[in-house]
């Protein structure tokens, strides 16, 4: 046949596409492209490749402290370690620890200085020296005319030197509007533990040794000051000493992780958790066999509050705070804390005067297992120095909208987020004619900047810190870079040295970065004779304090464990205040740190986004809790979107069925609902702090975050929500298999052993 | 002997569980439920060491986690005699892993040191290891990954990154492993107990996890292993797994 | 048996021959629609799959197999019928099966080589599936003969290369037979296939004999092949998989599924072939019972699956069964049972049987039920394994259902193709039930004339 009939022209191009279809496609899955190695001619020194170098270092992420080892192959970090060892960590160390890698090397972070030439108008990219003398001048002009104090300096929590060097500036200047802003600063529980036994710092709670622990409201294992040092004291008091277990209460309106790890986790109403100790004391006091000689002022002030008195207000029974308070009282040493949601409320303050007085009343005080008095820090003057409180922040914008402040400075804090708007912060910040950020991300506030300094993170930086709440003796650490800085940004302390230089100030700044800054506070250190210096060679000293990643004296602090009488007076628990009225909003909001995203820092993190919800395994995305009985009342299942409605605001979310929470309280995490902070935070999820009512705890004037109540309205609207989890249900199947006691030694292995033939070559 | 008499002595070999049943060290981590938090930090730890891919909302969305160590949940009881328990489940390294019989390319095997090694590069994709493990705890990739730069900056050079098409699991960081083996030999010694700890093991913060040999008496996971509180999870599908698990214990407060 | 007329040795020849020769439009078109359907629907979401990754499908952790499995196992099983039709009854002598053998073994040839296609696209790294086969090769690595997937290899390449040879051995005389018959380019392609057959004695017995020996080979393997494929199942852990059953449920599953493809491809091959005096009544009557048969053996292995399940007292194989009948996936459960279970049972009625319409639609709704049961035992079985906290709803994706389509069309496709080139109905079987013709009145050149029809 001459001519191809149209059967087989079919069959032919048929066969020709696939078969070029099929050739090309498997060519480009097969081939990958070939990477390119360049090797250095000359090498850096500290580089050897295939060999990882390891740097001692402090972690950042929270304000714990923890010391850090940082493993680097060629010049870039790899892995984050616990060091061993420094005091907080041991070792070990927690997702967002592990998660600090992301921080460094963050594909949304900024890259170098940026200025708006114009109101209004775009940030573009400007040298350091620009920026600098655009900020100096400004602070010059001020200075000069005596006007210091309308600069404002912001910054995040931070102690060691650098806080000290942000002290010495803003004293240079004149002002004395030095604030540093964490939304979940324990802003109460200082002044609770100042007011009780007028200490200044925070105590340490020895969870390692005791035998009994009762925590009100404190997430001592998610994100309550210390998580990594409190986890270690959970595991070694449960199972590291020999037939002897700790056991853990838990009292919270919300299951935290906390809860979930405590042998008893006890719902009380929110706000009631200081009423409740106070009827714990009362029974310690009146029945329990307290014998020292201020009990006739004891049950005076505890009058009014008899576990059956309590009862009906907290929502627990009179006879379960009978069985804690005796146990308490009976298991030695036992330990009360408190914190979180139970110190946010318009009582926070009595609250943890109440539940650390019961420390007091069973004589735990400075001994193991109990609570100890910590020594000050070895430099500064602890972390709530110049923290900043909901009250402070609220003056701070009267002042800006007052035309008080002409420049503001922020320093890695994000108020734009982690206040309510009602503070009308970011309306304030659009009031301040000069902002300047040294945020190393763009975020919601940083975005508000005229000039945007970016700082290095802390691994790229010099740095030190004196972990608070301390354990037990005064330590320390150097923070020291282990990668080389990826982009055109400078550790803070140089920036504000550098400021200080521009404005002329070299007397009181006369070091050239952070680092010599550092070697001096820590000559000084050195000097005192604070610890036992093998070396009395400062460099010696120095190269041994950086290797280490810590720094440490033995000394302990000894006070006596009376509390005054004025304060057993003042001993009493108001009933908290709501915003709002019970019957428009019948829910209390019970907003808490989120385990992955903090308090919204880790937002921009993908590691920290995928890691699900401990407690619901929800990732990428924002939930309002709801108990099971409330959820059927109202006709919602999971995923149903509601709007949750305070006095405030509303924010919209899906619910998610929680089987550990009180009826009329909801629960919301924070940390999303960012819209300027990177690609993997933002426009995703909502913010409850937004929502927050602007109730206040008087003496602090801190916020009480957990005093708004809300109301839900469903959308009709459902989405699916992401989560990890299937069914979270053993449904009789012993997966996770219990005893009822703890064995005793001697009993024979439970396990049928494995068998197996040794061999050695 | 004739080879009827050699094959019928050693019938009852071929019908024993495991390649190996001698092993030159028998990795074994034991995890303490009553000490485990739920807190994560392992599964963190994890994604670090062995450059597992950031799978993001829309292939969770789809349900295809990848997390070689992941904590599962379990409610128990109803409001307000509530309680949650978490176990972290990774592979188990079974003696008897139904999964190394199935690979039909062999992929999946048993190493000298009882670990289930999965060869990345043998891979095929059936599937079907990830069907027999009753621990679901081996993860497929669905599409190649990508970390969005600098953020491969991080990525960890003595773990290889799986392309898509490959399963992976849980290694005990066997890269570790063999870097304290290799440190040993150089100076002419076994490998120590606590000389080598995988990822998840080294940051636990309430020290749940422990690792190392059963081989050897005195380390501390024999120690654990021996604890009246042992089991092991899904004993009756008798896959002889390396990980052991201490009961919870579950008491009253009062 | 015959059809309602007479027909003749002649009469076979020619309707066989003309079904190779005469094609008309509506063929060239639908040939054209499920080639290019294969095209997009089968080959073009396969290359994105290969670019992207097993992604592309719905698949997820844990459940990590889908319809591609269950595809292929639904094609594995419609090749049980040419076995059962050729091979089984060829050894009872019965007469009825002669007409359709031949396209039977071809939906089994084809049916075997779109699985094929299937482990393909279900495979994560295609490009190195070779390695399944054992082969000699530089890495010294042999495959897992361990793995009951390696069973699948062996079995699928044997039943594969048994089955071609066995239709094509089978072929032959017939290909003798339109070799005489055609003329240009056909003819010399009929001349290579049929391989110099001249029709002797000695050449028929040794036929017959081969045939026969080929047959008693085939079937074996068509018990052991399917019984391979469910031990990929039956050999895990996993609750509802872990059963003795398969080996029966999945032979019987695959014998009945392929008796209704033959159904189906029967309808259409006497429509559309005018083999409307071959493929008869009788024939549909007899598949039906056999349909019959085959469906209440299949139901009662459901049911014995369900009440060993119900009383092994495991909270693992109890909630397997639950989610089967109540959980995500329950209205696929009953929408299995109805095709499957209760429409069969119309068979009963021989009018039901012999009525050529309701019969194809009962067989298309057979095989559906069918292809649901197999996306069941791998839906609903990963989806609730040993630990809750794991359980996964797995919803197919859009590439998925699109390649399953496009599977179908290449079956199709092949099937098309195959008509043209084969004969679909056997001669000499089918002269076999014939009365032999008397001998035609010689012409001169004493040799019959015969005008190929064009």
């Amino acid at each position: 046949m001459s001519s191809i009939d149209r059967r087989d022209f079919l069959k032919l191009v048929g066969a020709g596409g696939v078969g070029t279809g099929a050739g090309f496609v498997l060519r480009e899955s097969i081939n990958h492209p070939v990477e390119q190695l360049i090797p250095y001619p000359v090498p850096p020194e500290e580089f050897s490749p295939g060999i990882a170098t390891y740097y001692n270092s402090v972690c950042s992420m929270c304000s714990a402290g923890c010391g850090i080892t940082v493993r680097t192959r060629e010049g870039r970090a790899k892995k984050i370690e616990g060091n061993p060892a420094h005091p907080v960590s041991q070792g070990r160390l927690c997702a967002h620890g592990q998660a600090g890698l992301q921080v460094l090397y963050n594909p949304d972070r900024l890259t170098g200085p940026m200025s708006r030439s114009v109101e209004g108008g775009e940030l573009l990219p400007v040298t350091w020296e620009e920026g600098i003398s655009q900020l100096a001048g400004r602070l010059g002009d001020l200075r000069a005319n005596g006007q210091g104090n309308s600069v404002c300096f912001l910054s995040e929590g931070v102690r060691g030197h650098l806080a000290g060097l942000f002290e010495l500036f803003m004293d240079q200047l004149g002002s004395n509007r030095l604030l540093h802003y964490d939304f979940a600063h324990p802003q109460t529980l200082y002044a609770a533990i100042n007011r009780l036994f007028g200490e200044a710092n925070l105590p340490y709670y020895d969870l390692q040794n005791t035998r009994f622990l009762l925590s009100f409201g404190a997430d001592y294992l998610g994100n309550w000051i210390s998580p990594v040092h409190h986890g270690l004291g959970f595991g070694r008091s449960r199972d590291g000493r020999d037939g002897v277990r700790g056991r853990f209460v838990q009292i919270e309106p919300r299951m935290s992780l906390s809860g979930a790890a405590a042998d008893e986790w006890v719902p009380a109403n929110p706000g009631t958790e200081g009423i409740l100790a106070l009827g714990l004391a009362h029974h310690i006091v009146n029945e329990g066999g307290y014998e020292r000689g201020d009990r006739d002022a004891w049950v005076a002030s505890l009058e009014a509050y008899s576990p059956a008195a309590v009862a009906e207000q907290t929502g627990v029974s009179a006879d379960t705070i009978i069985r804690l308070a005796e146990t308490f009282a009976g298991t030695q040493p036992s330990l009360a804390i408190g914190g979180g949601a139970a110190g946010q409320h318009s009582n926070g303050v009595d609250t943890l005067v109440a539940v650390n007085a019961l420390n007091y009343l069973v004589g735990n005080l400075g001994r193991e297992g109990g609570l100890v008095f910590n020594p000050p820090p070895a430099v500064g003057s602890g972390a709530n120095g110049a923290q900043a409180t909901y009250t402070s922040m609220l003056e701070i914008a009267e002042d800006a909208r007052q035309g008080d402040i002409q420049v503001l400075i922020l320093n890695q804090t994000n108020p734009a987020f982690t206040l309510p708007a009602a503070a009308e912060f970011r309306q304030a910040i659009a009031e301040v004619p000069l902002v300047v950020s040294l945020s190393s991300f763009m975020d919601e506030t940083t975005a508000m900047a005229d000039l945007i300094l970016p700082s290095h993170t802390y691994l790229e930086a010099w740095g030190d810190d004196f972990p608070e709440p301390g354990v037990g003796f005064s330590a320390g650490a150097v923070s020291q870079p282990v990668v080389s800085p990826l982009y055109n940004t400078r550790a803070t302390g140089d920036i504000i040295i550098g400021l200080a230089q521009a404005l002329g100030l070299t007397d009181a700044f006369p070091w050239s970065n952070m680092e010599e800054r550092l070697q001096e506070g820590w000559r000084e250190i050195h000097a005192r004779g604070v610890t036992a210096a093998e070396a009395d060679d400062f460099e010696d000293f120095w190269t041994g304090v950086v290797k280490a990643g810590v720094w440490g004296e033995t000394s302990r602090r000894v006070r006596p464990l009376a509390v005054e009488s004025g304060v057993i007076e003042s001993i009493g628990v108001e009933s908290p205040e709501f915003s709002g009225s019970s019957a428009e909003y019948p829910f209390i909001l019970h907003p808490y740190l989120s385990n992955t995203l903090d308090d919204g820092r880790g937002a921009n993190l993908p590691w920290m986004q995928e890691l699900p919800d401990p407690m619901t395994s929800v990732v990428y995305g924002s939930w309002v809790e709801l108990n099971p009985t409330t959820a059927g009342e109202l006709g919602l299942v999971e995923g149903d979107l509601v709007e949750v409605e305070s006095p405030e605001g509303t924010v919209v979310a899906p619910v998610f069925v929680y089987p550990a929470i009180m009826p009329n309280v909801i629960a919301m995490p924070i940390g999303q609902g960012h819209t300027n902070y990177g690609r993997y935070a933002s426009d995703r999820g909502v913010n409850p702090i937004e929502i927050l009512s602007p109730q206040v705890e008087p003496e602090t004037g801190d916020l009480a975050w957990a005093a708004t109540r809300v109301r839900l309205v469903p959308t009709g609207q459902r989405v699916e929500i992401v989560k990890t989890g299937g069914v979270s249900r053993e449904l009789g199947r012993e997966i996770i298999q219990t005893v009822d006691a703890e064995p005793s030694a001697g009993e024979s292995a439970g396990l049928s052993s494995i068998p197996v033939t040794v061999v050695h070559s | 002997m004739s080879f009827i008499d050699n094959f019928l002595a050693r019938w009852q070999e071929y019908r024993e569980p495991g390649y190996y049943k001698e092993f030159d060290y028998a990795w074994t981590m034991t995890i303490d439920l009553d000490r485990c938090t739920g807190c994560e930090a392992c599964v963190t730890a994890c994604q670090a060491e062995n450059n597992i891919p950031i799978v993001g909302e829309r292939g969770l969305a789809q349900g295809r986690e990848m997390q070689w160590m992941r904590i599962e949940r379990y409610w128990e009881g109803e409001y307000p005699d509530i309680k949650l328990g978490f176990i972290p489940m990774l592979c188990q390294h079974c003696d008897a892993a139904p999964c190394e019989t199935v690979c039909p390319v062999s992929a999946t095997y048993h190493n000298q040191d009882g670990l289930n090694a999965q060869v990345y590069n043998r891979c095929i994709g059936t599937r079907s290891c990830a069907v027999y493990c009753p621990y679901e705890v081996r993860y497929f990739n669905y599409n190649n990954h990508h970390w969005d730069a600098p953020l491969d900056e991080q990525l960890n050079p003595d773990v290889s990154v799986r392309e898509k098409g490959v399963m992976e699991k849980c290694t005990f960081c066997i890269q570790r492993i063999r870097q304290a083996k290799d440190t040993a030999k150089d100076e002419e010694r076994r490998v120590g107990d606590g000389d080598v700890q995988p990822a998840c093991v080294q940051t636990c913060p309430a020290e749940a996890l422990v690792f190392g040999d059963r081989n050897d008496p005195q380390s501390q996971v024999s120690q654990s292993m021996n604890d009246p509180r042992a089991y092991h999870v899904l004993e009756e599908v008798n896959t002889a797994p390396s990980v052991v698990y201490l009961k919870k214990v579950e008491t009253d407060a009062g | 048996m015959q059809g309602e007329r007479e027909i003749s040795y002649a009469d076979v020849n020619r309707d066989v021959v003309r079904s190779l020769v005469e094609t008309g439009s509506k063929y060239y078109i639908t040939l054209g629609i499920s080639a290019t359907v294969t095209l997009l629907c089968f080959f073009f979401p396969w290359f994105y799959q290969l670019h992207y990754g097993i992604g592309a499908a719905g698949m997820n952790q844990p459940t990590v197999w889908g319809t591609y499995l269950a595809s292929f196992i639904f094609w594995i099983g419609l090749s049980h019928s040419g076995t059962l039709l050729s091979c089984v009854l060829h050894l009872t002598n019965s007469e009825w099966r002669k007409a359709m053998y031949r396209s039977a073994e071809a939906m089994t040839l084809f049916s075997l080589l779109v699985a094929a296609t299937m482990v393909m696209v279900h495979v994560g790294r295609p490009w190195f599936v070779h390695w399944a086969v054992p082969y000699p090769n530089q890495m010294e690595m042999w495959p897992n003969f361990r793995s009951p997937l390696m069973f699948d290899v062996m079995a699928i390449t044997t039943y594969l290369t048994g089955s071609s040879i066995f239709i094509y051995m089978g072929s032959i005389p017939d290909f003798a037979a339109v070799r005489d018959r055609t003329t240009g380019w056909r003819h010399h392609m009929y001349v290579l296939l049929s391989l110099g057959w001249r029709g002797t004695d000695t050449e028929w017995h040794r036929l017959g004999w081969a045939y026969t020996f080929l047959a008693v080979l085939i079937i074996p393997l068509a018990v052991s092949v399917h019984s391979i494929v469910s031990w990929d199942f039956a050999l895990s852990v996993v609750p509802a998989l872990h059963q003795t059953i398969f080996a029966p449920y999945f032979v019987v599953g695959a014998i009945y599924s392929g008796t209704a493809g033959i159904v189906t491809v029967m309808y259409f091959l006497r429509k559309y072939m005018n083999f409307e005096h071959y493929i008869t009544k009788l024939h549909f009557d007899n598949l039906g019972k056999l349909l019959l048969v085959l469906s209440l053996i299949w139901t009662y292995i459901n049911a014995v699956e369900l009440f060993t399940g119900w009383y092994s007292e495991t909270s693992f194989e109890i909630e397997a069964l639950r989610y089967k009948l109540f959980g995500f996936y329950a209205p696929l459960y009953w929408e299995m049972i109805l095709f499957c279970a209760v429409a069969p049972l119309l068979l009963i009625s021989k009018r039901f049987r012999t009525s050529f319409v309701p019969m194809l639609i009962l067989s298309i709704a057979i095989n559906i039920g069918m292809y649901t049961e197999r996306f069941l035992i791998v839906a609903t079985s990963l989806s609730r394994q040993y630990l809750p906290d794991s359980w996964r709803v797995y919803v197919p994706s859009f590439v998925e259902i699109s390649i399953l389509v496009g599977s179908l069309a290449m079956f199709i496709t092949l099937f098309l193709i195959f008509v043209k080139i084969f004969p679909s109905v056997s001669i000499y079987e089918v002269k076999e039930t014939l009365p032999e013709p008397e001998p035609k009145p010689q012409t001169k050149a004493g040799v019959p004339e015969w005008q190929p029809t064009r």
